[in-house]
């Protein structure tokens, strides 16, 4: 009998830890990357090394799945991980608006086709057009007002931080 | 008779209300700009409520139908896609693309700080213009590129943006000094200073004489290939060899010329060098 109590206790215990040490939601999402594929044909000036078209293929994705955690959960602070300068404001303003109005923009990105545009002389910016195949919801409160499958262009700019290359620039395109 | 009469009369007037209320309708500004404010043009009666999401934009509102919706500049600042949703009366939906303004900043990337003076290829610029609202400009722009040392003769070039974006790589000058480099578009301007030093030494040349505690070497002033003196402070080793074995005495650049004591071993063969240059011989002998 006391066996038997003794291992519900534990497997409480432990059920507990697990889930205390769950980990954190930004994580989670930085390590579940959208399919993108890069194509560097047209980079110039500089050669883009393949180590750096793995790191963009790699840095990008987990831009996408940080904006798509921040405007889920209104938490702007998560922009910093993968975004900087304007792109970085501009979201940022965007979860402000969020929280003032009660819309909430859902993205959930099908997949990115990124084309290399530019690559500067010195190697501090990168310019790329994204064809990103989206399903967007918008949602008030918790119904959803406008649902739509689309395919949108958008001109990237990346600037290289310590250890990653971060979005300074993310402007939708026209079609 | 008269009852058919009516009955076809009273869906005729079903289907006309119905084709009323299922008339919200909502038209997008034409040719929208970022930072300009605008209206959408709304069709159908009664009250709805309007949302508006875009780049950096969420907003709800209620409106009513038939009357136009007026959308401040600093609700459409940001260039990109937008969605207008009328919800309510049948709901509808529109989207559109605000396109950026008029070059007002330019984001100008002058690489390296520091140059060497002559040097291929030695200096990148590259310009991104932004309009006020921070929208990176799309439509092709000339970029004019100006590179400048004061007494020396400007190096101008004109490039148009592609994406957004302009670039230029230009020789450094064969004169140091602080060069002011220059972009501009239009009516706007930015400026950056990369400063022009000299390069390696050239052509090094020095003399040596006994002296009483040893032999004294001195360089003739120190120059780059450009005629410009080194810094004070650049590294010319002298190297002595001779039946004694080899000597090799550091000096540094100082006032235009390095100068240091060797060792009164004769007979020697003295020579100099700084980084990858080296210079000429001197061959001391028990004679000299």
């Amino acid at each position: 009998m006391t066996r038997r109590l003794l291992t519900a206790v534990s497997a409480v215990a432990l059920l507990v830890g697990l889930l205390a040490f769950r980990p954190a939601a930004s994580v989670t999402a930085a390590d579940s990357a959208p399919a993108i594929t890069l194509d560097p044909g047209k980079a110039g000036p500089r050669e883009l090394e393949e180590q750096t078209q793995r790191s963009i293929v790699r840095d990008y994705g987990r831009a996408w799945n940080t904006l798509q955690a921040a405007l889920d959960g209104n938490d702007d602070e998560l922009l910093q991980q993968y975004f900087v300068g304007v792109a970085k404001d501009k979201l940022a303003q965007a979860v402000a608006e969020q929280r003032k109005s009660g819309l909430r923009l859902h993205y959930q990105p099908r997949g990115h086709a990124l084309q290399v545009l530019f690559y500067s002389p010195e190697g501090s910016a990168i310019e790329a057009r994204d064809t990103a195949e989206l399903e967007i919801q918008v949602l008030d409160g918790g119904k959803v007002v406008h649902r739509e499958r689309l395919t949108q262009p958008y001109l990237v700019l990346f600037t290289p931080a310590e250890d990653r290359w971060k979005v300074r620039l993310l402007e939708p395109l026209p079609k | 008779m008269i009852r058919r009469v009516v009955f076809v009369l009273v869906v005729l007037a079903m289907c006309w209300f119905a084709e009323d209320a299922a008339a919200a309708g909502i038209k997008p500004p034409a040719s929208p700009v970022a930072g300009q404010g605008m209206s959408l043009e709304t069709s159908g009666s009664g009250s709805a409520t309007f949302y508006l999401v875009g780049p950096a934009t969420r907003l709800k509102r209620s409106i009513h139908l038939g009357e136009p919706i007026r959308l401040q500049p600093r609700e459409v600042a940001a260039a990109g896609r937008y969605t207008a949703i009328v919800d309510g009366d049948g709901g509808t939906s529109v989207s559109f693309y605000v396109a950026p303004g008029k070059p007002a900043e330019l984001s100008f990337l002058a690489r390296p700080s520091r140059v060497p003076a002559a040097t291929q290829h030695g200096i990148s610029g590259v310009v991104f213009p932004f309009d006020r609202d921070q929208n990176l400009v799309l439509e092709p722009l000339p970029v004019r590129f100006e590179l400048t040392v004061a007494g020396g003769a400007p190096e101008s070039r004109t490039v148009e943006t592609r994406h957004g974006v302009a670039y230029i790589i230009l020789d450094s000058g064969r004169k140091e000094g602080a060069a002011q480099f220059v972009a501009t578009v239009g009516d706007v301007t930015a400026r950056r200073v990369v400063r022009q030093v000299a390069a390696d030494p050239c052509d090094l040349h020095f003399q040596a004489e006994r002296a009483k505690d040893g032999i004294l070497v001195r360089t003739a002033p120190v120059r780059d290939c450009s005629g410009n003196p080194v810094p004070d402070g650049t590294i010319v080793s002298f190297v002595q060899v001779g039946p004694h074995g080899k000597d090799t005495v550091d000096a540094r650049v100082k006032r235009g010329v390095a100068q240091a004591t060797l060792p009164a071993n004769v007979p020697s063969t003295i020579s100099v060098a700084s980084g990858v240059v080296s210079g000429n011989e001197v061959h001391m002998g028990g004679g000299q």
